[in-house]
């Protein structure tokens, strides 16, 4: 008979896993931001405050820079030791060094305050730059991967230091009227994969053993000028990460 | 005895004794096995008025027989707990099977149950024996001391045993009021000592969006 191992403050680890589902903070009078309620147990006295209000202002005028967004994430703050978990989905610690990272925004639990977070230009994306720990979340193990090459739309979790993701169709198999019928419909065999993210140049990709997309969580919205992603009025602005193919465009509509 | 096959299969090795466990749970056995249908929450007559009154209901089958019987549900992760004496306070839909000579109850938990969006009632597992509960994800068992109270979150909390005082507290305040909540208001402070056991993922708690 082998109960479960039994962890007291003493044997929790310290910034490191516990299981492959669960993550253990440990705060020495440090702050940690998280992601409204990812914590589900912790150790010793530790205070979760609310962002946006005036005891954090120093801190998230260097640690955090999309501003609509900060309803969604707390700052920890004491001394113990907190576990993370996010809907039994893997967590995983990265560090950086003087680097940066851009993730999905559902996949981000936890980061350090010497990280800075920033919203990408991608929407649905956050960037985190700086030195520092991170905790992350994903569908399965995450594997690393090196450019050039195509992902599936699902599958990607963020990327670091290369500067280049965009889409890509197989344009063979999707040009015409039968093929634009063929991608809309599904009929005559559509394989599901015409539609990948491409990236090349120098850096890591980083990517879930599923295709099960954690809910997205809202980056903010960016301010309404010309030039920018995302910024036109909302359903007509660029196509999202995943979506198929529109009817009208195959006929030149 | 029981025994983990894998993470998500539980065994049991019967040799002509029973075992209570969660209806419908059973995948395969070998040898020879009856199952019998039960109603969990507690025995007798008593029994019978606290589940219809609690609502803790719980449907159990009793299996008897000889060889090896297999245990799993949705590919839950399983925890084994050994009872000396002692009491497991767990959700019904968290427990998968006890050894027939471990009793089942019914007992009052408060707000704390109310909070986490599982009833005012949970089972409690009493005696010596084994137990084997269900988690969404691999559980962590985390001591409880004098020296270390432990806080939890209403949605990650699946069950504890030992001598323990759970205190439910708030950090509602203005903020969480005018829409600044922590999203960590509501929480179980464990005091005393024994185990607590948390699961890596919440259940929807009325309290979880504060």
């Amino acid at each position: 008979m082998s109960g479960p191992v039994v962890f007291d403050p003493m044997t929790l680890p310290s910034d490191d896993n516990v299981n492959a589902y669960t993550f253990c903070v440990e705060l020495k009078g440090s702050q940690w931001f998280l992601q409204k309620g990812k914590m589900i147990a912790y150790y010793g006295r530790i205070e979760f405050n609310g962002i946006g209000h005036g005891r954090f202002q120093g801190l998230i005028r260097t640690s955090f820079h999309s501003p609509l967004h900060a309803a969604d994430w707390v700052v920890a703050e004491g001394s113990g030791k907190m576990l993370l978990a996010d809907r039994a989905f893997d967590v995983n610690s990265y560090d950086l060094d003087d680097g940066n990272l851009t993730i999905r925004s559902g996949n981000l639990l936890a980061y350090q305050p010497t990280l800075a977070l920033k919203q990408s230009i991608v929407p649905g994306f956050l960037t985190l730059i700086g030195t520092g720990k991170f905790v992350a979340a994903s569908n399965g193990p995450v594997v690393f991967m090196e450019p050039p090459l195509r992902v599936d739309p699902q599958a990607l979790v963020g990327w670091a230091d290369c500067p280049s993701p965009c889409h890509h169709y197989d344009h063979g198999y999707m040009t015409g009227v039968m093929g634009g019928l063929r991608a809309f419909t599904g009929i005559g065999g559509a394989s599901g994969e015409e539609h990948q993210f491409e990236f090349v140049g120098a850096g890591t990709v980083l990517l879930q053993s599923s295709e099960a997309l954690m809910a997205e969580q809202p980056t903010g919205a960016v301010p309404q000028q010309a030039g920018i992603p995302g910024a036109g009025q909302p359903g007509s602005g660029p196509r999202r990460p995943g979506q198929r193919g529109d009817f009208q465009h195959h006929f030149g509509l | 005895m029981f025994r983990l096959q894998g993470s998500k299969t539980l065994a049991v090795d019967l040799a002509g004794d029973a075992v209570k466990a969660k209806n419908g749970s059973m995948v395969a056995y070998d040898g020879r096995m009856t199952f019998k249908k039960m109603t969990g929450g507690g025995e007798g007559l008593r029994g019978m008025v606290t589940r219809r009154l609690t609502g803790e209901q719980m449907a159990v089958m009793e299996v008897t027989g000889q060889g090896t019987c297999f245990f799993a549900d949705r590919a839950s992760e399983i925890s084994l707990v050994s009872l000396h004496g002692d009491k497991l306070y767990v959700e019904a839909s968290n427990l998968l099977c006890t050894d027939s000579g471990l009793r089942t109850g019914t007992t009052f938990t408060g707000m704390r149950g109310s909070a986490a969006g599982n009833g005012l009632f949970t089972t409690t597992v009493e005696g010596t024996g084994q137990a084997a509960i269900m988690s969404d994800g691999s559980a962590v068992a985390l001591r409880v001391s004098a020296q270390y109270p432990l806080f939890v979150d209403p949605g990650a909390y699946i069950a504890h045993q030992g001598n323990l005082q759970q205190h439910f507290q708030s950090g509602v305040n203005f903020r969480t009021l005018m829409g600044e909540g922590s999203g960590e208001s509501f929480q179980i402070r464990f005091e005393g000592e024994g185990l607590v056991y948390v699961q890596p993922s919440e259940r929807n708690t009325i309290g979880g969006n504060v």
